[in-house]
C-alpha cells in the first residue's frame, strides 16, 4: 500500500476492542478458578506450532544468496546487498529484518530447510496452499494433514487449536476438526441463557451435516471457554503485531498447561507482486520478532524444550523481478525453530541458473518435514497421515 | 395445509436468493404456493419501494493526502470512516430491499471478483465497482467481465498499475483466468504471461477510481493466449476468454455450488444454459432445480448473510445502529466485512463459519441487535404459539426437537427466546 499507512483490519480490532467487550454477559474474575477443569498437559510433551504465511513468500529475499551474481543481475532494485542481510554460511544470509532469527541461528535453534516444495509445483495461491495444507500433492483430497492426525485420536476440542475466527483447512479432518479461538479470548453467556444455549448444542436426528457442525460449534464454545476463557482473560495479548498477538495467546495457553498438541497461527501480506522490498521486509521482521519473543516466553517456563515452530508459505517466487516485485514461483525455504531443533541447513539450495521450466528446482519434498514433525514432535506414525510417505528429515534432536 | 417440502423449498428461496424474509413475508409467500412465491423472489423491479428509505452518503474523491500532520490525521480518519460507511450503506440496501434478489446477486459477484479495500484504501473506487457489479449482476457475463477488466479498484488490487510493456506483472492475468473466468488447470503458465502482456497499459487514480489507458505503456505486439494469436487488449482478451466453453462450465458450477451446495454436482446440462452468458437465465434455472426440494442440500450462512437476515427480521437498518464501529468490529471478528475479503479468492464457505470463535461473536452480536430490534412477531402471539410463530418469522422450515426444547424454556423472555432462535443451528444453516 503506497498511500495508506495503517492496516484497516488491525485498526478495526483496535477501535472495537473497548466498545464491544461489555455487550454480552461475561465470565467474572472468580471463574478463573475453573481454569483447571481439564487434565493439564504434562511437562515434557512436545507441542507443534504451525505458522502459515499467506501470499507466497519470496524465498530468495528471505534466505538470500546475496553473493550470487545471477541473483544480483536478475533483481535490479530488488536484490539485498551485504549490508542488508545477516550472513549465515554457504553464501546464504537472512533478510536483514530477521534479527531474532539470526540469534536463533547462532544459538543453533533454527533449522532452515532449503528448496522445499512438491513435485510439479502449482503456481496458483489457492491450489498450492491446498496442497500444502492437505499434505497431498498428487491426489486432490479435502482433509488437512493435522486434521488427519486428529482423525486417528479420540475427539478432544483442545487437541488442535487455531487462532482465528474461521476454520483453517489445515485442522479439518475427515471426522474431526480442530477448534478456532479468537485473539480476544472466549466469553460465554451465563445463567439461563447459557443453559438454554447449551441445549442447542445437542445433536438431533433431524440434523444435516452442517446443522450438526453448527450445534457442535456451540458445544465447543462452552467446553473450551471454561478452561481457555479465564486464561486468556487474565493475560490479554500484549504484542503490537497481528502475528505477535496470536502467538501471545498460544504462549499463554501453553504456559497454563492447556492440553493442546498443535497450534495454528498465520500472517498474510506476502503476495508481493509490487513494492516488495518494504512490504516483505516489514512482514518478515514481524515473523522473526514474534516467533523469537514467543520462544523466549515459553523458554522461561518448564516447557522450554517442548515447543517446535514451523514456518512455511504456499510457494516462493520467480528468480527475476517484474519491476518492483516478483511473480509466483516454486520452491522456498521452510524454518523449524525450538530448543529441541538441531539448527543448520537441510537440503540443498536450488541453483539460480539450472532452472526447471524457468523456475527454481525442488530439492526437498515438504512431506519429509511433515513426517519429521508427526513422528518426532507429535509421536504419531507419519505414514498414516501422509499416505505412506516413506522418508523424513532428522531435525528434532530428542526424537525417540 | 402446506407440505414440509414446500416449507423447505421456500426457506431456501428466501434465504439463498434473498437475505431472509421480512416479518410476515414467509407465511404470506407460503400461502401463495411455490411457483408464485418463486416468481416474486426472482422478480426485479425498476424501482424497489423498500429502498425509498435508503440514505446514500457521498463518497467524494478524497484527492491526495495533505502533508500537514493535523490535516493528514483528519484525512485518514475520514478515509477510515468511509470504509465502514460504504459497507453499512451496502448492508442497508440488502436489509431494506423488498426485492433483494439483485442485491443478493451483487453480493455473490463481490465474492467472485473479490477486491479488498484493505489495499484499495478508498471507498469511492469500491462503490464504483459495486455499482458496476449491480448493473451487470443479472445481465450478460461477457459485459460484466469487460467492465471489470477496466475497473479501477480491481486493476489496482491486482497490480495492474505495475503491469507495463517494460515490466509485465502477472497478478491480474493469472487471477483473471484462475478465479474469474476459467478455473485452475484450464490455462498454462505461458497463457498467464501472455495475458499479462495484453492487460498492460492501465493507470489508476487511487482516490477517484478512474482507470486510464496509456498507449505508451501498453504492449501492442500480438500475443498467444489459449491457442489464439492476435494483438489483444484488455477488452478483446476478456471477450475471447469469456467466449471459451470452459468459461460456461466454470461459472455454472461456481454458481451452483454457492446457491445449491458443494455436496452435489450440478446437472451436466447446466453449462449449456449459460451458452449465451446470460446470468439471469442461469440463476433462474438453478432456482427451479429439483435439488431445491431435496433434503440435506444445506448451506451455512456467512456472517454478513446471517447479520443481514437478522436485521431484516428485526426491522433494523444497519447504518442507524448506535455504533457502526462496533458493528464492523463484530462482523470482522466473525471473519467477514463487505469490501474486505481476505484474499482475491473471496471468503470461505459452509463449515468454515461454524467455529467456537464465530459462535461467541454471533451471541454477542445477537445480544447487541436485540437491544435495537423489534420483536412484535413474538410478543404479539400467545406463549403457546411462539415456537411455531418464530419459524415463520425467521423463515425456518422446521425446528429440530433439540431447538424446540431450548426455545420452550425461554417463552417468558422474548429477548432470550430470540437470542436462541437467531443463534440456532436451523437459522445459521439453510437446511
Amino acid at each position: 500500500m503506497s498511500t495508506c499507512d495503517f492496516s484497516r483490519r488491525q485498526f478495526l480490532k483496535y477501535t472495537g476492542a473497548a466498545g464491544a467487550a461489555s455487550i454480552a454477559p461475561t465470565l467474572t474474575a472468580s471463574d478463573v478458578a475453573q481454569a483447571a477443569t481439564v487434565a493439564p498437559l504434562p511437562v515434557g510433551t512436545p507441542i507443534l506450532v504451525i505458522v502459515t504465511l499467506y501470499g507466497g513468500n519470496d524465498g530468495l529475499n528471505t534466505v538470500v544468496p546475496y553473493t550470487d551474481s545471477t541473483y544480483i543481475a536478475q533483481r535490479p532494485g530488488l536484490s539485498l546487498g551485504a549490508s542488508e542481510v545477516i550472513p549465515l554460511s554457504d553464501g546464504l544470509a537472512l533478510n536483514g529484518t530477521m534479527t531474532g532469527f539470526g540469534s536463533l541461528w547462532t544459538a543453533n535453534k533454527l533449522a532452515i530447510v532449503l528448496g522445499v516444495s512438491y513435485p510439479q509445483p502449482n503456481l496458483s495461491h489457492f491450489t498450492s496452499m491446498a496442497i500444502w495444507q492437505t499434505g497431498s500433492p498428487v491426489e486432490e483430497i479435502s482433509s488437512g494433514w493435522i486434521g488427519r492426525y486428529l482423525d486417528n485420536l479420540p475427539h478432544d476440542p483442545f487437541r488442535a487449536i487455531g487462532i482465528d475466527s474461521t476454520l483453517t483447512p489445515l485442522l479439518a479432518g475427515e471426522h474431526r476438526v480442530g477448534s478456532m479461538l479468537p485473539i480476544s479470548g472466549l466469553q460465554v453467556p451465563t445463567g439461563s441463557l447459557a443453559t438454554q444455549m447449551q441445549l442447542l448444542a445437542s445433536s438431533s436426528r433431524q440434523d444435516t451435516a452442517l446443522t450438526a457442525d453448527a450445534a457442535d460449534s456451540i458445544g465447543d464454545l462452552f467446553q473450551l471457554s471454561a478452561t481457555v476463557g479465564p486464561v486468556l482473560k487474565n493475560a490479554p495479548p500484549s504484542s503490537a503485531s497481528p502475528l505477535g498477538q496470536q502467538l501471545d495467546v498460544v504462549g499463554n495457553l501453553i504456559t497454563a498447561n492447556v492440553p493442546t498438541r498443535v497450534y495454528s497461527v498465520s500472517l498474510s501480506g506476502f503476495d508481493t507482486h509490487s513494492d516488495e522490498l518494504s512490504a516483505q521486509g516489514t512482514a518478515l521482521g514481524q515473523v522473526s520478532d514474534a516467533i523469537t519473543a514467543f520462544l523466549a516466553q515459553v523458554g522461561a517456563t518448564p516447557r522450554a524444550n517442548d515447543v517446535v515452530v514451523m514456518v512455511y508459505s504456499e510457494f516462493g517466487r520467480r528468480v527475476a523481478t517484474n519491476g518492483s516485485g516478483t511473480d509466483h514461483g516454486t520452491s522456498a525455504p521452510v524454518f523449524i525453530a525450538g530448543n529441541s531443533v538441531a539448527g543448520g541447513f537441510y537440503g540443498e539450495q536450488p541453483s539460480l541458473t539450472q532452472l526447471v521450466d524457468g523456475d527454481l528446482a525442488v530439492t526437498t519434498d515438504f512431506r519429509d518435514i511433515y513426517a519429521a514433525l508427526l513422528s518426532d514432535v507429535l509421536g504419531t506414525d507419519p505414514k498414516k497421515v501422509l499416505n505412506n510417505w516413506p522418508t523424513k528429515l532428522n531435525i528434532i534432536t530428542n526424537a525417540s | 395445509m402446506t407440505s414440509a417440502s414446500d416449507r423447505l423449498e421456500l426457506s431456501r428461496l428466501v434465504h439463498r436468493f434473498g437475505f431472509g424474509p421480512k416479518p410476515g413475508q414467509y407465511a404470506e409467500l407460503l400461502g401463495r404456493g411455490i411457483p408464485a412465491a418463486r416468481a416474486q423472489i426472482l422478480a426485479r423491479r425498476p424501482h424497489d419501494p423498500g429502498l425509498n428509505a435508503l440514505v446514500t452518503p457521498p463518497f467524494p474523491d478524497m484527492g491526495p493526502a495533505p502533508s500537514d500532520p493535523t490535516a493528514s490525521h483528519a484525512y485518514w480518519t475520514e478515509v477510515y470512516n468511509q470504509s465502514i460507511s460504504v459497507a453499512m450503506w451496502w448492508m442497508d440496501r440488502m436489509v431494506l430491499a423488498d426485492y433483494p434478489f439483485e442485491e443478493r446477486m451483487t453480493w455473490f459477484w463481490h465474492g467472485h471478483w473479490a477486491t479488498s479495500i484493505n489495499k484499495v484504501s478508498f471507498a469511492r473506487p469500491m462503490k464504483i465497482q459495486n455499482e458496476t457489479l449491480r448493473k451487470h449482476a443479472l445481465g450478460n457475463f461477457a459485459d460484466m467481465s469487460r467492465a471489470m477488466v477496466q475497473d479501477g479498484a480491481l486493476i489496482y488490487w491486482l497490480d495492474g498499475e505495475e503491469n507495463s510493456v517494460w515490466s509485465p506483472n502477472e497478478n491480474l492475468g493469472r487471477e483473471f483466468m484462475e478465479l474469474f473466468t476459467l478455473g485452475v488447470g484450464h490455462y498454462s503458465q505461458n497463457d498467464v504471461h501472455q495475458a499479462a502482456l495484453a492487460f498492460t497499459g492501465y493507470q489508476v487514480n487511487q482516490t477517484s477510481g478512474a482507470a486510464t489507458f496509456l498507449a505508451k505503456q501498453h504492449d501492442f505486439k500480438p500475443v498467444s493466449v489459449l491457442g489464439k494469436t492476435r494483438a489483444f487488449d484488455a477488452r478483446t482478451l476478456s471477450d475471447y476468454i469469456v467466449s471459451r466453453p470452459e468459461n460456461a462450465t466454470f461459472i455454472a458450477r461456481r454458481m451452483w455450488f454457492r446457491f445449491i451446495s458443494t455436496s452435489i454436482e450440478p446437472p451436466s446440462s447446466l453449462a449449456k444454459v449459460f451458452e449465451n452468458r446470460d446470468i439471469s437465465q442461469l440463476i433462474t434455472t438453478i432456482a427451479k432445480s429439483p435439488a431445491m426440494r431435496r433434503p440435506g442440500v444445506s448451506q451455512a450462512k456467512s456472517p454478513v448473510e446471517w447479520f443481514v437476515s437478522a436485521c431484516r427480521a428485526l426491522r433494523i437498518t444497519p447504518s442507524t445502529l448506535p455504533s457502526s464501529g462496533d458493528v464492523a468490529w463484530m462482523l470482522d471478528s466473525m471473519g467477514q466485512f463487505p469490501f474486505n475479503p481476505p484474499s482475491v479468492g473471496g471468503w470461505p464457505y459452509d463449515e468454515a463459519w461454524l467455529t467456537a470463535a464465530s459462535t461467541q461473536y454471533r451471541i454477542d452480536m445477537t445480544w447487541y441487535l436485540l437491544q435495537h430490534g423489534h420483536l412484535e412477531p413474538l410478543t404479539s402471539v400467545a406463549k403457546g404459539k411462539m415456537v411455531e410463530a418464530a419459524a415463520d418469522w425467521l423463515g425456518v422450515p422446521q425446528w429440530s426437537t433439540r431447538t424446540e426444547r431450548s426455545l420452550n424454556q425461554a417463552l417468558s423472555d422474548p429477548v432470550r427466546f430470540a437470542t436462541l432462535a437467531l443463534c440456532s443451528p436451523e437459522y445459521l444453516v439453510s437446511a
